[in-house]
């Protein structure tokens, strides 16, 4: 996708959000919605500048989004997962099933170091957050049974 | 003359001294660990220092504060995560440092731009703080608007290569401010009946997502299984000679003057004065095309200028008990723990103790000279030696943690997923990520100054202009906002 497509799709969206947050402020009593009506006509207008800057410009350059999009969307599919899972499984027991999954789907194939770099890590964080902070962490479902 | 004696031996007795120590390690260990800030260490700390001596608790404060804004730049520039929102700035010049295999040079600098800068603070405050504190009680509601529109303006002009996108960055910063409860009359506002977003976005929450997710999936589309080498990362041998700090000096004075003059602001804090000081040194360079690609004048200015921040802070906090940022505020509750009211009489009354804490901002300062250039850095600067693959579930996990701890809510980890793909395709399509941020922290505090400024003009709106100060500050945004249009204009007529 060229920049002067992706400006235009910058700026409409930042107009939409901008049009919807004033329409939405304008419903607020009193002087509670006029400084966000007025910053979402600010927002609007500066996203309308971008598109109408982009559709009066040349034909654009190719501006790369994704570098690698099936990294991405490991990377993103893989942490998505992790924090469903952190309610589930406890904080704990999901990140070093992150740490242990996440580094071979991207290629790293040394299994020991990536075991022992799991349990070195996790532990640090659960010396660090449990035991000294002692800020409580989402725990197993089955812990409550 | 006695009571500086009296000041130093009580501030150089054992438990004064053993608690700046331990608080400096502790400082730098929590800012350098993203997802933990000095606001959370500090709060979590209050609690403690019932039972303490009032100069062991504030010298734990003043560790904490000054260890932990050096402690930001350690992750800043090694993994382009700032620890602390006020290293946001050390990340545009520091990162880069770091990819070209200067890590252990940036962060030599960070240590002694963080310890100058502090050092220059707690001066400002031993001497002028009280002459300068004064100046303050000229501003009215309408300076603290225009003080946060200058600038929201600045970073959104000067950040960033598109100076349109960074002021609708700006605004967009501004417009989420707004979420949750109205602080005047209750309304809540963008909550769409959600509970958690009555009390709005939190920064940290958002800071975290935008700014470590995006270098998280750099990390992960560069597939590095290999890691740096220790040779890479040159950290034994990273020395800063005397022509290095020649070199530095203007950076370090011009910026110890922007972070103590932001510091003295309520409500600017320590990420105002980075990014002026940066946008400042970019603006005095012969070369400002390097600045954001691994210029060392840009990881000095950046980090004397935070820490030049924050015994300034204290200054309107100790003499008129207007807090000039949330540490400050933390002071002030640590102060009130011990029966002491903070505002002009706590100098007349307690003048040893505020003397002592003075002192204890100066030492802390110094401290981090020893505490992180040698240790802290050593250890953390460790983690670039994984491979980056390693270090994508790592970060997350930590990113995680962090982001829980703040308020025990998994929401909060969608939030900061969300903030990390929008600030990932916001930066691939040039809009920079600073002013949203900034727009975070300043606009609440702009919507209460302009609606104050409304109700005691009963709704007049040329109350925000009248006034010399703040017509001088609304001038001066609006030079800034016009000055981008006039360059753009000259160059098409040359």
């Amino acid at each position: 996708m060229t920049d002067r497509r992706q400006d235009i799709v910058l700026g409409g969206v930042f107009a939409a959000i901008g049009i919807s947050a004033a329409v939405i402020a304008a419903g607020y009593p009193g002087a509670s919605g006029v400084y966000p009506m007025a910053l979402g006509c600010v927002v609007a207008a500066l996203g309308l500048l971008v598109l109408g800057r982009a559709v009066l410009s040349g034909p654009g350059k190719p501006r790369i989004l994704i570098d690698h999009g099936p990294r991405v969307a490991i990377t993103l599919g893989t942490a998505a997962a992790y924090l469903g899972l952190v309610p589930v499984l406890g904080f704990y027991l999901a990140s070093a099933l992150l740490v242990v999954l996440l580094p071979p789907a991207l290629g790293f194939r040394r299994p020991v170091f990536v075991l022992v770099n799991a349990a070195v890590f996790v532990g640090i964080v659960w010396l660090v957050f449990s035991i000294v902070l002692e800020k409580p962490l989402p725990t197993p479902f089955w812990s409550a049974y | 003359m006695d009571l500086i004696f009296d000041i130093l031996g009580s501030v150089l007795a054992v438990g004064p001294v053993t608690a700046m120590i331990g608080a400096s390690i502790l400082g730098v260990f929590i800012g350098a660990l993203p997802g933990l800030n000095p606001v959370m260490a500090i709060a979590l700390l209050l609690p403690l220092t019932y039972s303490m001596q009032p100069l062991v608790a504030l010298g734990m404060v003043a560790g904490i504060y000054n260890g932990s804004m050096y402690g930001g730049a350690i992750p800043a520039i090694l993994l382009r995560i700032p620890g602390t929102p006020a290293a946001i700035a050390t990340t545009y010049d520091g990162f880069p440092m770091a990819q070209r295999g200067e890590a252990a040079r940036a962060l030599k600098i960070a240590c002694w731009s963080s310890a100058i800068g502090g050092v220059a603070s707690a001066i400002a405050l031993m001497t002028i703080g009280p002459i300068l504190a004064r100046a303050t009680l000229l501003f009215g509601p309408a300076e603290y608007f225009w003080i946060a529109m200058f600038g929201m303006a600045s970073i959104g002009v000067m950040v960033g290569s598109d100076a349109v996108k960074g002021l609708m960055a700006a605004a967009l910063g501004l417009l989420l401010g707004t979420v949750g409860l109205d602080q005047l009359s209750g309304t809540p506002r963008f909550t769409f009946g959600e509970i958690w977003l009555l009390s709005g976005l939190d920064l940290i929450v958002i800071l975290v997502g935008l700014y470590a997710l995006p270098p998280v999936i750099a990390l992960a589309e560069a597939a590095d299984i290999k890691g740096l080498s220790a040779s890479d990362l040159k950290l034994e041998a990273a020395k800063l000679p005397w022509s290095d700090i020649r070199a530095f000096m203007p950076t370090w004075l011009r910026s110890a003057l922007i972070g103590i003059s932001v510091g003295i602001l309520p409500g600017a804090g320590g990420n105002i004065a980075a990014f002026l000081s940066y946008n400042a040194a970019k603006s005095a360079s012969s070369d400002p095309d390097s600045f954001g690609k691994g210029n060392p004048q840009g990881v000095a200015a950046a980090e004397c200028g935070n820490n030049a921040d924050n015994a300034a802070s204290m200054i309107p906090a100790l003499t008129l008990g207007i807090p000039g940022n949330v540490i400050a505020a933390l002071v002030l509750g640590a102060l009130l723990i011990h029966g002491l009211q903070p505002g002009p009489q706590l100098f007349h009354q307690n003048p040893g103790l505020v003397g002592g804490f003075m002192v204890q901002m100066l030492l802390t300062s110094l401290l981090i000279l020893a505490v992180g250039g040698a240790a802290a850095t050593r250890v953390f600067a460790q983690v670039q030696r994984l491979p980056g693959v390693m270090l994508v579930p790592m970060i997350l996990v930590l990113m995680a943690v962090g982001v829980y701890v703040i308020n025990g809510r998994v929401i909060d980890l969608w939030v900061m997923f969300a903030a990390g793909i929008a600030g990932y395709v916001l930066e691939k399509v040039n809009v920079p990520l600073a002013p949203i941020v900034l727009g975070l922290i300043l606009g609440p505090m702009a919507e209460q100054s302009v609606r104050r400024a409304l109700l005691i003009s009963r709704g007049d709106p040329t109350e925000l202009l009248t006034r010399p100060l703040s017509a001088a500050l609304a001038l001066a945004t609006l030079a800034l906002i016009l000055w981008p249009i006039v360059r753009a204009w000259r160059a098409q007529k040359a």
